[in-house]
């Protein structure tokens, strides 16, 4: 039996009040380690507190908006400590045509998304620099490989981010820093599970597994890819889809 | 006081002897530091002082393309670097542009002065 060991304690969770993060965190817990999730918005705050009803001293909590460069500062002023772990979930859509779509809100949404996300990505890695560890798995789609219609901008910006880390891994991985990206496909949280209602039967009939992941299922996946034993996944980029992207 | 601190951060960082780090020992030329050694060393320097380093400001990275707008703007090249590195003196400044055409032009002492520099704007602030 697998058992999964852990170098470090502290993790923290971008995108903190998803479905997954909110799973991931509990798993952690259970495991020893000391999830630290970030949220946006009051209501993702509150969120996490539901999840964590009386058992809120297991968690931090702390504000980050990666769409605002004065809460970016805030967060990376305020990061007292080096994270073990850096779990990046950030996720928001932009769905439009690559010819329709406004061009000052995509510019706006890769200045955000890639270019205030790699101030964070840059602050962290430079803090596990000083303790010379650190682990940093960002949590990225099929859609990255295989976009459908309407989701050019959301695939282009998640390959940008892809790319960062996978370089973070090749260029820190000899001063004890490792990076990996998983690409989960159909999952039944968020965004995915209210694409899977819309068109039940006919999504998941183009996935060989015949169903999508359970948040618990990725949740572990995640847990493994943190732990000692899968340091070996290092600047690279990991599909668990059931099989999705493999077909025609 | 100061230059000790930061011989030390480069004794640990790059495994050599005191003896052989001084406030005129190039970094590049004498150490041989490379890319991923110098954001080690701003990261300890960050660390060690709680100063904030701007990496391409410490480690004079634009030097020659400052020199290269001091041109096209014709702005004498030793007053527009010294805009650019408010923490180098003038006569540093005159030495860094007579040692350009033998490399890298980075040594010990630019750190002491950049440490020493941030320390008094932070104590400003």
């Amino acid at each position: 039996m697998l058992t999964l060991e852990f170098s470090g304690r502290r993790a923290l969770l971008l995108g903190g009040s998803c479905t997954l993060a909110l799973e991931l965190a509990g798993l952690m817990i259970t495991a020893g380690l000391r999830p630290v999730l970030t949220y946006r918005r009051g209501q993702g705050r509150r969120l996490i507190e539901e999840y964590f009803a009386g058992r809120a001293e297991t968690i931090e909590l702390a504000h980050l908006d990666v769409a605002s460069e004065t809460s970016v500062a805030d967060f990376i002023h305020q990061m007292d400590q080096p994270p073990d772990y850096l779990v990046d979930f950030v996720h928001p859509d932009f769905e439009a045509l690559v010819a329709s779509a406004d061009s000052s809100s995509v510019r706006d949404y890769f200045n955000t998304q890639v270019g205030l996300r790699s101030t964070v990505i840059q602050a962290v890695t430079r803090q596990m620099l000083t303790r010379k560890r650190g682990r940093l798995v960002f949590i990225s789609s099929t859609a990255a490989q295989r976009p459908n219609a309407g989701q050019g901008f959301y695939a282009a910006a998640k390959q940008a981010l892809e790319a960062l880390y996978r370089n973070v891994g090749l260029e820190l991985a000899g001063r004890g820093i490792t990076t990996v990206t998983l690409r989960p496909g159909y999952i039944n949280a968020g965004r995915g599970e209210r694409y899977l209602e819309k068109g039940r039967g006919a999504v998941l009939k183009k996935v060989p597994l015949a169903r999508a992941l359970e948040p618990v299922e990725v949740a572990n996946v995640i847990m493994f890819l943190l732990s000692c034993s899968a340091t070996g996944f290092n600047a690279t980029e990991l599909t668990l889809d059931g099989g999705l992207s493999a077909s025609k | 006081m100061l230059f000790e601190k930061v011989q030390q951060i480069i004794m640990e960082l790059m495994d050599i002897p005191a003896k052989d780090i001084t406030q005129e020992t190039y970094l590049v030329r004498d150490l041989d530091l490379e890319s991923i050694d110098f954001l080690e060393l701003a990261v300890s320097l960050n660390a060690a002082f709680k100063i904030d380093i701007h990496d391409d400001t410490i480690f004079l990275r634009n030097l020659r393309l400052y020199l290269n707008e001091a041109l096209e703007k014709t702005i004498q090249p030793k007053e527009f670097l010294g805009r650019k590195y408010p923490f180098l003196s003038a006569e540093r400044i005159q030495q860094v542009l007579s040692d350009l055409e033998a490399g890298p032009v980075i040594k010990v002492k630019d750190l002491v002065s950049y440490v020493q520099w941030a320390g008094g704007k932070k104590k400003a602030a």
